[in-house]
């Protein structure tokens, strides 16, 4: 070792370093050892961030050709004219609907059979279908024009794949291969022209449509009943505002110009603001959140909900009023059930959460309950009571761990001032450990909103913005979800693609969120051991 | 003046407390002996904490518990007021504690009207994480009272009580966390009046004050005898000497003497008590 100077010489006080390992001391070791993990921890935190960002930034531009190609090809154009077919198609499921009431009025109010109640809505019946049949030269020219579209679309992206093709032998040295490769481009002024020249005819038979339908609407059957009168009266309303946006749509088409560039903005917004969530379609993908953050959101809120009277409710009992014998028992427990995988927790929500509720909605006496009874076994319900029981141990430690902090003193003083139990926990410990309880529920918020597997197993997995005119009934329909959807599609999709980078983007998307949401948790704790002192 | 009064006021919320003091001993006399302490044991778990004490503490008397730590004066003045139920496995496991002649152990005795009557300050001061004026207003709104300038005029009266009004009356408002150690363990002995108590239980008050905040804590010691029966520990010997009018010491959890302070510190009957009045052990 190290210390063979003479001894005589120094004091002992100077010894000091016996054991160096590359010079360094067994002190600077430890501190390297531990600085070390430190630092290795926030490099990876730096890559996966960066990482993040690189594979979702390139989204926006991908995104913006692909809404390039949606309108140089056509299909706004053709989708003008989809959307007036489409919201006809909404005005006569209107009219099924009515029918159905119809029926059910004979049947239940006026007693008749079935049968004659079918007979009495004959009349009905073939006005809807003359409504329905309306539709149907607009419809072929709908048809028509996709055919047409797709057609140059396809083009377009056969083009796209050559240049790719030939920049990949470029770049991998073979220049005469690279020459080989024919790229044809495609020349939409061309392409576009047979569909451009179906304006006069498209003209017509709006024109012809829209006469059509104000003259099967005038003659329309008057109603058996006085509520279904009020019915159909809305439904000319509907039909008289539906043709009053024909104009509009004359004018969308003529104006339509395939050269008007697509801001840099649209591509953000038709990502944050889009209603729709549509990949490997055959006509046009959208990459649009809404319907995956509300899912996300939906699901959270009903699972918060649930869990923070639960979570804090059991807090309080365990740290207030639970005998040191149910402490013991309760505490451990709670905490358990963060220990369940959660893809275990998927498992019981399908076979017996999902199942149980549905029967429960079935039950006549719980019909009142909004949204009871309900078919879809799997919906935002059934992964927010599941995603509830995820919570509760976050929201239970953490609360509990805020009302420890409340010095005994407060209810010390409480209690001598002849407070009883109940009111010094509501009055004092409750109060003074608010914001700690705050920040435990917004932690819960956190591991709520980026809990994967349960909502991938339960929350029904329907891409669609939940039908929110239904009320509180809203949490029996079905959702997909931010977390969900990227662990379903990001197997499957390829790599580079726009897809793969909409699946990144929703990634950073989710990131922010649970950033925020951390930060504003610690922001109140903050706040609050300065409150307490 | 209706603290004065004896136990079962004729309210209805006095209900709880029983009627059984019917001989109504009206505005008492300074002197009368309020609490009757007689021959108890007290237990933490299995650990014997007090050994057969029997005290009385007279009315309206500035009463002091001195003793060496650990001796057990905490212990005796919170089983006053029943604090020691808060903790598991305590029991007074023989004789009792009487006050105006009813045991406030018995099983129909309400111990939140008794912390009413019998209120405490702590060695630390505690006020809540509130405002001044909600930490004195606190108590009264437990017992219902709403009514704005009932508790404006309460909270005027204690804080005058305490001494306070002057250095907060203008901020009323702010939180009492935000006033000086002495200022805070006056808000206490505020909140402590302002429920309006008959006798109040203190617990090394001053420990954790300065010199001049000591002094004020005990001058308002003097205006309160006046009102209110005041039970004080101590360690501080002058403290005892100066405030009380009769004081008690305790050594390893017996009570040793109890008598006037003046005899207690000029002529002790028991040379323990004179080995620890003169600071020869301790
Ligand atoms: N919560 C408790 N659990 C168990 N034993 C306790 C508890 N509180 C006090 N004791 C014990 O009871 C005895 C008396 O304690 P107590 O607090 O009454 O002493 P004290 O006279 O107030 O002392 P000090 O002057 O230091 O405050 C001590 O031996 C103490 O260890
Ligand atoms: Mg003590």
């Amino acid at each position: 070792m190290a210390s063979s100077a003479p001894a005589d010489e120094t004091h002992f006080i100077a010894h000091k370093g016996h054991f160096r390992l590359f010079g360094l001391t067994l002190d600077d070791c430890i501190k390297v050892f531990f600085g070390g993990n430190a630092v290795i921890s926030i490099i990876v935190l730096a890559l996966i961030t960066y990482f993040l960002f690189r594979e979702g930034a390139g989204f926006f531009g991908d995104n913006r050709r692909n809404l390039e190609v949606y309108r140089q090809a056509g299909l706004e154009y053709v989708d003008f004219i989809r959307a007036q077919q489409d919201d006809h198609a909404a005005l006569t499921r209107y009219l099924s609907d009515l029918r159905v009431r119809q029926v059910k009025f004979y049947t239940q109010e006026k007693k008749l059979s079935l049968a004659e109640a079918n007979a009495a809505v004959a009349g009905f019946d073939e006005f809807a279908g003359q409504y329905g049949d309306a539709v149907d030269p607009i419809r072929s020219l709908v048809s028509d024009l996709t055919e047409q579209a797709t057609a140059i679309k396809e083009k377009f992206n056969v083009m796209e794949d050559k240049k790719t093709e030939r920049d990949q032998l470029v770049a991998a040295g073979q220049p005469a291969a690279a020459a080989k490769v024919v790229v044809v481009p495609v020349d939409f002024v061309a392409e576009l022209k047979p569909i451009l020249g179906t304006l006069p005819a498209y003209r017509d038979a709006s024109a012809d449509f829209a006469k059509r339908l104000a003259e099967v609407v005038s003659a329309a059957p008057a109603m058996p009943s006085l509520a279904l009168q009020d019915r159909l009266e809305r439904f000319r309303q509907l039909n008289a505002e539906y043709l009053a946006g024909f104009p509009a749509v004359l004018r969308n088409l003529e104006t339509w110009d395939f050269r008007k560039p697509v801001p840099a903005a649209q591509a953000f917004m038709s990502f944050l603001f889009g209603r729709e969530w549509l990949t490997a379609s055959f006509w046009q993908d959208w990459y649009g959140v809404v319907p995956l953050l509300v899912g996300s959101i939906m699901v959270s809120l009903v699972a918060l909900v649930l869990a923070v009277p639960l979570g804090v409710g059991a807090a309080i009992y365990v740290n207030q009023i639970a005998s040191p014998i149910e402490q013991k028992f309760i505490k451990p427990c709670i905490e358990f059930i963060s220990a369940i995988p959660s893809v275990v927790l998927g498992f019981f929500g399908i076979a017996v959460l999902g199942q149980a509720l549905r029967a429960l909605s079935q039950v006549k006496a719980l019909s009142w309950v909004p949204g009871f009874p309900y078919s879809e076994r799997l919906n935002i319900l059934t992964a927010g009571c599941l995603l509830a029981l995820i919570a509760v141990p976050t929201i239970f430690t953490l609360a509990e761990d805020a009302l420890n902090n409340v010095p005994r003193s407060f209810k010390e003083a409480s209690f001598a001032l002849g407070a009883t139990r109940l009111q010094t926990v509501i009055r004092i410990i409750v109060p003074a450990s608010l914001s700690g309880i705050i920040s435990a529920v917004l932690l819960g918020l956190g591991r709520v909103i980026g809990e994967t597997m349960v909502v991938l197993l339960c929350a029904g997995n329907r891409i669609a913005i939940p039908d929110f005119t239904a009320g509180l009934a809203v949490i029996t329909q079905p959702v997909h979800t931010m977390t969900g959807i990227i662990a379903q599609e990001m197997g499957e999709v390829v790599h580079g693609s726009i897809h793969y980078r909409a699946l990144f983007v929703v990634g950073m998307l989710l990131f922010f969120l649970s950033l925020a949401i951390n930060y504003a948790a610690q922001r109140i704790v903050r706040r609050y051991r300065i409150a307490i002192g | 003046m209706d603290t004065l009064a004896p136990a079962p006021t004729p309210q209805p919320p006095a209900a709880s407390v029983p009627a059984v003091s019917a001989p109504a001993i009206l505005p008492a006399p300074a002197g009368e002996i309020l609490i009757d302490i007689d021959q108890v044991d007290f237990f933490y778990g299995a650990s014997q904490a007090l050994h057969n004490i029997s005290l009385q503490i007279q009315e309206k008397k500035v009463t002091a518990f001195i003793g060496p730590s650990g001796c057990g004066k905490s212990t005796l003045l919170r089983c006053l007021n029943r604090m020691n139920d808060l903790i598991d496995g305590t029991r007074v496991a023989k004789g009792s504690i009487k006050i105006r002649g009813i045991d406030i152990h018995r099983p129909d005795v309400d111990v939140i009207e008794l912390r009413k009557r019998v209120g405490m300050v702590f060695q630390k001061s505690n006020p809540f994480p509130k405002s001044i004026y909600e930490n004195i207003t606190y108590g009264l709104k437990l017992q219902g009272v709403r009514n704005q300038a009932r508790l404006d005029e309460v909270v005027e009266s204690s804080l005058r009580g305490a001494a306070l009004w002057d250095e907060v009356k203008d901020r009323l408002h702010t939180s009492g966390l935000g006033l000086s150690g002495g200022q805070q363990q006056r808000l206490c002995i505020a909140r402590a009046i302002a429920v309006e108590p008959e006798v109040i239980l203190m617990d090394e008050p001053c420990s954790a004050l300065d010199p001049v905040a000591t002094a004020k804590v005990e001058e308002l010691i003097q205006t309160l005898r006046a009102r209110y029966t005041i039970v004080i520990v101590t360690h501080n010997m002058q403290q005892a000497a100066r405030c009380s009018d009769k004081t008690a010491f305790f050594y390893m959890g017996k009570l040793i003497e109890y008598a006037d302070t003046r005899n207690i510190f000029m002529n002790p009957a028991n040379p323990q008590t004179e080995a620890y009045v003169s600071g020869r052990f301790g």
